[in-house]
């Protein structure tokens, strides 16, 4: 039985069906074209200018990027063109023609070639080049309105519209019927906006078999769903559910830049997950961010989780049951767990070695890492420290000086102003002086409706409950008449007073200043507030009644 | 239920020019007829014969030894060598070299023939072992052995008639030409086996084919036998594939058919054995289609095995423009043959010579751009991207998650990848690189 097995002298098989790569880009540039021609109706020829432009960008930083490399030429395999095409139809038909350039160069260069060419950049191209033109809000969000025939020069003075997006972020559903939103006929990136001409793209892709059905559908269907099950409030399910599917960048991400195949899974299992992953952090940002649209940082994101879905997506071994790789897995877990050792002395000793002396040699790397640990967070604490010590002291000093200057003007007979725990509904704030550790009084910012708006006042009052001073922060009086009752001559009459005070009439008044009679009466009745919040701080003992206290007993 | 096979490509059929010829002899016998010690199955036969002997058809020339099956004499004649010989696995190996007299004499000394409908389950699998009989859908293995194994466990009998392979019509050719006989075996092997169900599935290309067995179904009352007709995607006609699109049922890994409670057997095995029990003639000649764009008149041929496959193409009047790739099978399991002095063997069913022009385009390879194409094609749930991946980075310790091992090597993988990358063959080279201790394939 001495023999060797023979096998057979193989070659590969004699047969290929489909096209190449450069055939599947093709059928992308074709399943683009009725959209680009929808926009180009929708906002004019200028979105022309904007794909030739890109497209030229992306195409010639591919050319030069391997010319330099001193690699084969790519050109060829028309994937730069459909980066282009891509990066553009993701742009405001206002963007100058500079923006493409910059994103395709980037997405080219940088997000493509740096990683070693089509098929092993590990985001995908044209999305990463928009989302880094996010860095001009501006430009980005200045739509256009469709039909409005936007000529060629025309840039950034053009009106900028409203986006259904923005009237979904407020919850509300964007006044446009099911025809507008289907055809684009509303403002928002060019090639966005058509959900009807990307969806007859992707049905023509799915059907030439360039992408899998997977990515799109789990991806629309996860963004239908929880739209569905989570609408706004006092809107219709179904109605709130289509407005999200039509709107932003969702159509064109799922179709055209999630399925992209080089940065999605290759099991049909990871791939309905990266589609699902995408849907669910589409609507996440949607509802909670503060960007209107999420789907381009959904996408992104879960670019760069490919690696694990194609680990976790791996089909079942043919032959095994359904629970099998799951039970190898968790075995696998275990059993690692299970060979994690905590420190242990060994049993035996060594000939004049003292006891516990191998757990300290095995503790010794444990100590090490544990010191350069704490030099590492002691280095940092005391790097913050210095940087703190350096600007939010100056801060905090000004702050002070400023308090310091409030507090000599309403109560010059005390050194130390500080909070107290007390509220009033009538006051701002409720501050304390001190002289030394002796209480001398209160100082209440209270607000008043003068003649032109609120007057923002500090009165401070004695523990007698005689006002010492008042100062005002912030109003909105007329200089020339209003402003004198806010000057030292006015505000003195108050200071000893105490009681009701009044304008006009017997008793306790005090002397408006003429032609600002509104702005006078305004201050007396801060005042008189500010001594009512006094009083009711004097009679209302905090030590027994508590109600006035927010922060407990602190 | 109705179950699928996943994956597989729908390749052109291509099948046009040869699958409405009938079986036909060749009209010159071949005067030499190589028998190589090797058929394919794994072991090799003990040669009976020396130079000189003279040996009539269906005397055996060689003993099953070591895993191989009897090899009897094909043509009557001459024993003019035992040697060295051409193998269309490529190289020399052992074989008997048979001078042809012509004369086609049948060796006196062949057992009797057996009524199908009393034969006994010992009896037919006794005949199948001393018939040399092997599984000619493929493995090449001993068909007694399988039978044997089949014998208690088997519910499910599969006849295999799917030839899904482009060119291919010989099976197609026995099933329209021998379907009396075909039917009679298969009901014969249903009775002796006793599976709970028998189900011949068809492809759906061969309606005429379903047709004639149908017809033969009814003359001879109720076999138990159920025909199904498939859709002809590639490799349905693969064991495994078959065994789970029939049942449902996957063969585990390193399996095979008997494991799941199945039994396949291809219809051309089928035609072989009921020649043994009706005729008491071993395995001597089989069904073969030469085809190829090259070919100047494509036929199916009854040869003798050991027929050199120069003479094949003599018989169809040789090429009519030079052959770019000679296959012994089809273009997608074939096996490129560089010398034509190497012999039919009882797996071989065909013979095709691709011109220039069917040869897939030499396209360069480019770059993985990850479409997942391979991994949807694949029938066994393996994802030759990753292979691909791990093969780039020499990461052989992915592998075992993997399997490389459970390839079947339909090349289905290949045949989609659009950036014509080799993978089928990569993956096989990748089996090497599995660590030692693991599972074996």
């Amino acid at each position: 039985m001495n023999q060797t097995v023979r096998v057979p002298r193989r070659v590969d098989p004699m047969l290929r069906l489909g096209g190449s790569t450069r055939g599947m880009m093709a059928d992308v540039l074709v399943a683009l074209t009725p959209n680009l021609l929808m926009s180009v109706f929708l906002f004019g020829f200028r979105v022309l200018v904007l794909t030739a432009v890109s497209v030229a960008a992306c195409v010639g930083a591919e050319f030069l990027c391997r010319r330099f490399m001193g690699k084969e030429q790519t050109v060829g395999d028309l994937s730069a063109c459909v980066t282009g095409v891509l990066l553009a139809m993701c742009l405001p038909s206002t963007a100058p023609c500079w923006a493409p350039v910059i994103g395709g160069v980037f997405a080219i260069v940088v997000v493509k070639q740096f990683y070693g060419g089509l098929g092993r950049n590990f985001m995908n191209p044209a999305l990463t080049g928009r989302m880094l033109l996010c860095a001009f809000p501006m430009m980005m969000t200045n739509w256009a309105p469709a039909l409005q025939g936007l000529s060629i020069q025309e840039t950034a003075d053009a009106v900028s519209t409203a986006t259904p997006l923005s009237y979904l972020q407020l919850g509300l559903l964007p006044p446009l019927d099911h025809g507008q939103m289907l055809l684009g006929q509303h403002g928002g990136s060019f090639g966005e906006v058509s959900v009807f001409m990307i969806l007859l793209g992707g049905g023509y892709l799915m059907m030439r078999r360039v992408i899998s059905p997977r990515i799109p559908l789990s991806f629309v269907g996860t963004v239908a769903l929880l739209t569905f099950l989570f609408p706004a409030a006092e809107v219709s399910r179904v109605d709130w559910m289509t407005a999200q599917l039509c709107s932003g960048g969702l159509m064109l991400g799922a179709f055209f830049m999630a399925a992209d195949c080089a940065t999605s899974p290759v099991t049909p299992r990871g791939q309905s997950m990266f589609g699902a992953g995408c849907g669910i952090l589409t609507v996440l940002l949607r509802y909670f961010g503060s960007y209107p649209d999420g789907v381009g940082w959904a996408i992104l994101t879960m670019n760069c989780m490919v690696w694990l879905l194609d680990k976790g997506g791996l089909p079942r071994r043919f032959g095994t049951r359904r629970m099998d790789g799951l039970r190898l897995s968790l075995e696998r877990t275990l059993g690692s767990l299970s060979e994690i050792k905590l420190v242990r002395p060994s049993r035996r000793r060594e000939e004049g070695e003292l006891p516990g002396e191998s757990i300290v040699g095995q503790l010794g790397p444990w100590v090490k890492s544990a010191l350069a640990l704490g030099g590492t967070v002691l280095v940092m604490g005391m790097l913050s420290f210095a940087v703190h010590r350096f600007t939010d002291l100056p801060i905090a000093q000004q702050a002070d000086r400023e308090q310091q200057a409030l507090l000599a003007q309403v109560m010059p007979q005390a050194t130390l102003g500080a909070e107290t725990p007390y509220r009033d509904p009538r006051a701002v704030s409720i501050g304390a002086g001190y002289r030394e550790t002796e209480l001398m009084g209160y100082y209440v910012e209270v607000q008043t409706s003068g003649f032109g708006g609120m007057i923002t006042m500090v009165v401070g009052v004695d523990l007698n409950g005689e006002v010492t001073g008042v100062a005002v922060l912030d109003h909105k009086e007329t200089a020339s008449t209003g402003a004198r009752a806010l000057e030292g001559a006015f505000l003195d009459q108050f200071t000893g007073r105490s009681g009701t005070l009044r304008i006009t009439g017997n008793g306790n008044t005090i002397q408006a200043v003429s032609g600002a009679t509104m702005t006078s009466r305004a201050i007396t009745a801060g005042v008189n507030r500010a001594l009512a919040v006094v009083a009711d701080l004097e009679m209302s003992d905090p030590e027994k009644d508590d109600l006035n206290y927010t922060d407990g007993e602190a | 239920m109705r179950h699928k096979m996943f994956g597989g490509i729908h390749p052109a059929a291509r099948k046009e020019s040869t699958r409405r010829k009938a079986l036909a002899r060749m009209e010159k016998e071949p005067e030499w007829v190589i028998l190589p010690l090797d058929q394919g199955g794994g072991g090799t036969a003990k040669a009976l014969v020396r130079p000189g002997d003279r040996v009539l058809v269906g005397q055996p020339v060689a003993r099953e030894e070591g895993g191989g099956v009897p090899i009897h004499a094909s043509v009557s004649g001459r024993v003019a060598a035992v040697e060295d010989q051409p193998h269309p696995w490529g190289g020399q190996y052992p074989a008997v070299v048979l001078q042809n007299d012509g004369r086609s004499t049948l060796y006196d000394a062949l057992p009797g023939p057996l009524a199908l409908d009393t034969v006994t389950r010992a009896e037919l699998i006794e005949r199948v072992r001393e018939s040399g009989i092997v599984d000619m859908g493929g493995s090449g293995q001993p068909m007694w052995n399988r039978l044997e194994g089949a014998v208690g466990r088997a519910d499910t009998l599969i006849i295999d008639a799917m030839e899904c392979e482009p060119y291919l019509s010989a099976d197609h050719r026995l099933m329209l030409d021998k379907g009396r006989a075909v039917m009679q075996t298969v009901r014969a092997l249903t009775r002796t086996l006793g599976p709970e169900r028998a189900v011949m599935v068809i492809s759906g290309d061969k309606l005429n084919a379903v047709e004639a067995m149908e017809r033969r179904l009814a003359m001879q009352e109720k076999g138990r036998v159920e025909l199904r007709t498939m859709a002809a995607r590639y490799p349905l006609d693969s064991e495994k594939q078959i065994v789970q699109a029939v049942t449902g049922r996957e063969v585990p890994p390193g399996g095979e058919p008997a494991d799941v409670n199945c039994l396949v057997v291809n219809v051309a095995t089928v035609y072989a054995i009921g020649q043994c029990l009706l005729k008491g003639l071993p395995l001597v000649r089989r069904a073969v289609t030469v085809s190829g764009g090259a070919v100047s008149r494509p036929r199916n041929l009854w040869v003798p095995i050991g027929t050199p496959f120069h003479d094949l193409l003599k018989a169809c009047d040789g090429l009519k423009e030079p052959a770019a790739q000679t296959l012994m099978g089809g273009p997608l399991r074939g096996i490129p043959q560089g010398d034509l002095n190497a012999p039919v063997l009882k797996t071989t069913d065909a013979l095709v010579c691709l011109a220039e022009w069917e040869l897939p385009k030499p396209v360069p390879e480019t770059v993985c751009i990850r479409c997942g194409k391979c991994v949807a094609s694949c029938p066994m749930h393996l994802t030759p991207v990753l292979l691909y991946q791990a093969a780039r980075k020499k990461d052989w310790n992915r592998l075992p998650a993997l399997h490389p091992q459970d390839c079947i090597q339909c090349g289905c993988c290949t045949a989609v990848c659009p950036a014509r990358i080799p993978l089928s063959l990569l993956v096989r080279t990748l089996q090497k690189h599995l660590p030692e201790g693991g599972e074996s394939a």
